[in-house]
């Protein structure tokens, strides 16, 4: 894969993705033949107003959701024909999810979690214990290992979901509203984080209706009813993410 | 199986312990019960095995002229110990007129390693006491004698010896009275050389234990040229063995009756709690999936949970049952279950875990991986009806409940499923309860109408029913006589029962036909027809007594004995020498008349009196195994009910918080609950007693028709017993929904999920 990435290939490209929902014998499109293409390293954002088809987009991505036609390739292999148990592994490998109901399996602690994903991809409790104690005291959680993600604040439970998403150093980090459920000052930290992360080279695509969220983004992505409607760099904004931060701040 | 998959599993079963528990619980109890029920079954049915197992027994029983010596026998090969030589005596028990042939075997006063007694009553040979005696139980219940009693025997030499009754004991060194005669008595060896002082009238027995009792034809072989032109006869422990088997079809087809129908309820109960627990938990599987678990990782692991409950069940079970058959019921079974039943219950139950949480663990293995997608709660709007009870004013509670109970078609039926199913079987419990107990009350309706049986004994043979109907409390003697016939194209003989006259007959019970009216004409149990293939209104030839006979079977009756292969005839309508003088008389006595009184005057008149065993007196042990399986069902519905509730609940959490925001009260969302469950439990309750009874009667006719004594036995359960054990499941369900929905009611709701 590291060969590919350093051929130029991008992370993740799509051509012409179409997603049509059956809904009682009518079809409903949601994405109508989207061409994307994120390079390694990129940080996307894909904007669009409730029911543009953003997040159906981003489920395809990461194979949670079925494609009706069209191409996906992840870093230069197509994969949008692998069955069901082949997308799994590949999600267990190279694709971390952020959800916006953080989904932390109640059952388990927050430790077991987050190594959940890394005991999966095969490596010992050892590694995967070593893991998620960098990842944990990185994001501040050191001290909640052992704590029910039901005892944690929302924004504790997407910092976890977010040390779970990255327990297998995955290529890609789908991240589908991760601040949609979080107060301001939980939002802040969380896009704090994202942006930490990004910079040590994650590739991230986000998704999100909040202007000031995908400021962070190296390129903001428009949808309207399905379809790309804009696509630009936002390298600018970048600068005034502090100014951003200030007017989050002032209103909360 | 990965690391990730057994932390899940661990979180899981940790995260729901009294669940888990139930489960384990719930398999174990069925597993218990029916291991418990197999083993008083064996035993029940084969005595031979617990007395041979509690005595240390012979396997080979060699009678010789002379004592042989010891250290030959043991030297054989395949000889692990041996017993005696005792020296054996013929002597004739002679008590009130009667006589019987009795061998007294000499024994020591301390009990040998071999071949032990098990003394049941009284106590062993005492040197203190010569004159005591130790009588065969079998012998001793058929002669009537006690402990403490007198043992009068009379030697070959003519004299008469007052022995008393020390003790009563069993042995599974040979078989019981009077299939196996002459009947046993052991007697210190002083006392045995009073009554019989020649040596040479007497014989001697040895008996070898083996180290293989498969090499038991071998062995007694080698002893036979060993001990050349000695041995007299030889016994094995399989000629014991058969003799004292019992042929107890009913019982044994009863008891797999309710085993498959208890694995089915277990099997029902634990595809329902794998169900509804991988249905609260499709959320949590989504985001297994979205971290990349595999449709056969989440089935695998869903199989392996579930399916460890129940196998710990097993083991608990197995474990449970093998202690319940050693302590429990220590004083009734010698010998634990031998190890095909046990392997064949074992392995069942584990076929049936495995298949009830396949399909369960494999739909929940394919939910989509998509955690987001809430798993819509099913629409439903007011039905017109539920509209008309809230304009009537019904509590608003009970309407809401009652909605909710149908919203979720499939679980709603699982649920009535899974609680008619416990409660159709508890229904045929009490059916055989009732059928017992109509056996025992009213005797006469399964043709026993007469409860004891007088022979005449010292009374002369044809004013032995004269003597008998003197008695205040005897309404009737019927004379009768039972002969062996040959029917055509059998190679054994059946039994022809000639009991009353044409103009006077015995009141047989009839319950297909009528009794007969002439002298060429009988009546059959079901065992009879089914052995000849012939139906009522045939004519069939058969040799009684010698004597060729054309008979047409006009009736078909209940028939308890000899597995229903009995032909009734009226006495004048055999030969006269088959039928005069008759062998006894049947008494019917008064209604509520005491039977051992009765017995005790007719005895002292110089009458042999004994009783007429009922049928039920031996199936007591189907009592015990219907309480038994009673507590087992009813933790099944426990369990079921328990899936339930937690189904529902998740389903309700947002509308809960809905209700509140309405205006509910938490009662009048408790309610709300407990009505969805209750209406549930109402309806399944309702539909498993009425198929129950219906199903009762039926198969327990099957049953009897199949165990020979024919169908018309069955009862169904009283209205009343039937009324309260519905009124008590339903209580006891409404008990069980209460806490999960009171919990749930006072719960802070959050608005948003997560």
């Amino acid at each position: 894969m590291t060969t590919a990435s350093e051929a130029g290939q991008p992370a993740i490209r799509t051509v012409n993705l179409v997603k049509i929902y059956q809904t009682g014998g009518l079809p409903v499109p949601a994405v109508r033949g989207v061409d994307l293409r994120v390079e390694p390293g990129e940080f996307v954002a894909v904007m669009g107003p409730s029911g543009s088809g953003k997040s159906t987009l981003v489920h395809m991505l990461g194979g949670l959701d079925t494609r009706t036609s069209g191409e996906i390739w992840v870093e230069g292999r197509r994969v949008d024909t692998l069955n069901e148990s082949a997308w799994a592994v590949l999600r267990r490998q190279q694709i971390g999810f952020v959800f916006q109901f953080f989904n932390l399996v109640d059952n388990m602690t927050v430790a077991d979690n987050v190594e959940l994903p890394a005991l999966l991809a095969g490596t010992t409790p050892r590694h995967a214990r070593e893991r998620r104690e960098y990842l944990l005291g990185e994001l501040g959680l050191a001290d909640k290992a052992d704590s029910a993600p039901a005892q944690l604040s929302g924004g504790e439970q997407q910092r976890v979901a977010l040390a779970r998403a990255l327990a297998n150093q995955p290529r890609v980090l789908l991240a589908d509203e991760p601040t949609g459920n979080l107060d301001s000052r939980n939002t802040r930290d969380v896009l704090r984080l994202l942006g930490e992360v990004h910079r040590q080279g994650q590739t991230i695509v986000l998704v999100t209706h909040d202007g000031r969220v995908a400021g962070l983004a190296d390129r903001v992505v428009t949808l309207l009813d399905g379809q790309i409607v804009d696509d630009g760099a936002v390298a600018p904004r970048r600068r005034t993410r502090g100014g951003a931060g200030d007017v989050v701040e002032l209103r909360s | 199986m990965n690391a990730a998959e057994r932390r899940w599993i661990r979180a899981d079963l940790r995260a729901r312990r009294g669940q888990a528990i139930l489960t384990v619980l719930a398999v174990a109890g069925i597993v218990t019960a029916l291991i418990t029920a197999a083993t008083l079954l064996e035993d029940g049915t084969n005595p031979w095995r617990g007395l041979f197992a509690r005595g240390n027994g012979a396997h080979v029983w060699v009678h010789t002229k002379d004592a042989p010596d010891p250290a030959l026998l043991r030297s054989l090969d395949g000889v692990a110990d041996i017993a005696g030589p005792y020296r054996s005596a013929p002597a004739t028990f002679a008590l009130g007129g009667k006589k019987a042939p009795v061998a007294l075997q000499e024994m020591s006063p301390v009990l040998p390693a071999v071949g032990r007694p098990i003394v049941r009553d009284g106590r062993w040979l005492d040197a203190a006491d010569p004159a005591g005696v130790v009588v065969e139980r079998s012998f001793a219940r058929a002669s009537g004698l006690r402990a403490g009693g007198a043992f009068p025997v009379v030697g070959l030499d003519g004299r008469t010896h007052a022995l008393t009754v020390a003790g009563l004991a069993e042995s599974g060194d040979q078989g019981f009275y009077p299939e196996w005669t002459p009947g046993l008595a052991w007697i210190l060896p002083g006392t045995l050389d009073q009554v019989e002082p020649k040596i040479a009238r007497s014989e001697s027995v040895v008996g070898l234990r083996l180290a293989d009792p498969d090499d038991t034809a071998l062995v007694a072989q080698h002893a036979i040229t060993k001990l050349a032109g000695q041995v007299q006869r030889v016994t094995t422990w399989r000629e014991v063995e058969a003799s004292m088997e019992l042929d107890n079809r009913l019982l044994g087809v009863l008891l797999a009756l309710f085993g498959v129908a208890g694995l089915v309820a277990a099997a029902l109960a634990i595809a329902n709690a794998t169900g509804g627990r991988v249905l609260t938990q499709r959320r949590d599987i989504a985001t297994l999936k979205s971290l990349g678990f595999t449709r056969r990782q989440v089935a695998r692991m869903l199989l392996a949970e579930h399916g460890a409950l129940g196998l710990a069940g097993i083991v608990a079970g197995v474990l449970c049952g093998r202690l319940v058959t050693a302590y429990a019921l220590a004083d009734t079974v010698a010998v634990p279950l031998s190890p095909v039943p046990l392997l064949a219950i074992a392995f069942g139950a584990a076929a049936m875990v495995v298949v009830a949480v396949w399909l369960p663990a494999w739909r929940g293995g394919g939910t989509p991986p998509l955690p987001a997608a809430p798993v819509a709660p099913p629409r439903g709007h007011l039905s017109r009806l539920a509209r008309l009870a809230l304009l009537v004013r019904l509590p608003p509670a009970l309407v809401l409940g009652a909605r909710d109970a149908f919203t979720r078609r499939l679980p709603a039926f699982l649920t009535t499923f899974g609680v008619a199913v416990p409660m159709m079987m508890i229904t045929i419990g009490l059916g055989c309860w009732a059928t017992l107990d109509a056996f025992q009350r009213h005797p006469e309706r399964v043709g026993q109408a007469a409860p004891l049986l007088a022979r005449p004994g010292a009374v002369p043979a044809t004013s032995a029913g004269q003597v008998a109907l003197a008695d205040p409390d005897v309404l009737a003697a019927y004379p009768g006589s039972e002969v062996d016939a040959l029917v055509p194209g059998q190679t054994r003989t059946v039994r022809a029962r000639a009991l009353g006259s044409v103009t006077d007959p015995y009141p047989f019970s009839v319950v297909e036909g009528r009794l007969f009216r002439d002298r060429g004409e009988a009546v059959a149990g079901q065992g009879l027809l089914d052995l000849l293939h012939v139906q009522v209104g045939d004519v069939i030839r058969v040799t009684v007594g010698g004597t060729p006979v054309i008979v047409r079977i006009v009736g078909r009756v209940l028939e308890p004995e000899q597995d229903g292969e009995v032909l009734s005839v009226p006495l004048d309508g055999l030969a006269a020498k088959d039928a005069l003088p008759p062998q006894y008389h049947a008494l019917v006595l008064r209604p509520g008349a005491d039977l051992a009184a009765v017995r005790t005057r007719l005895q002292s008149q110089g009458l042999e009196v004994s009783y007429v065993v009922n049928p039920a007196d031996r199936l007591v042990v189907i009592r015990v195994i219907i309480v038994a399986l009673v507590v087992v069902l009813a933790l099944i519905g426990a369990a079921n009910l328990l899936t339930a509730s937690a189904v529902g609940l998740r389903d309700h959490a947002l509308d809960l918080a809905v209700l509140k925001a309405m205006g509910l009260t938490p009662r009048q969302v408790m309610a709300t609950l407990v009505t969805g469950t209750g209406l549930l439990v109402v309806l399944g309750a309702g539909a498993g007693a009425v198929a129950g009874a219906l199903l009762s009667s039926g198969l327990i006719d099957l049953q009897g028709a199949a165990s020979g004594m024919g169908a018309g036995i069955g009862r169904a359960p009283a209205p009343l017993t039937l009324l309260l054990a519905v009124l008590t499941a339903v209580g006891a369900a409404l008990l069980i929904a209460l806490i999960p929905a009171r919990r749930a009611a006072r719960a802070r709701i959050p608005v948003t999920p997560r």
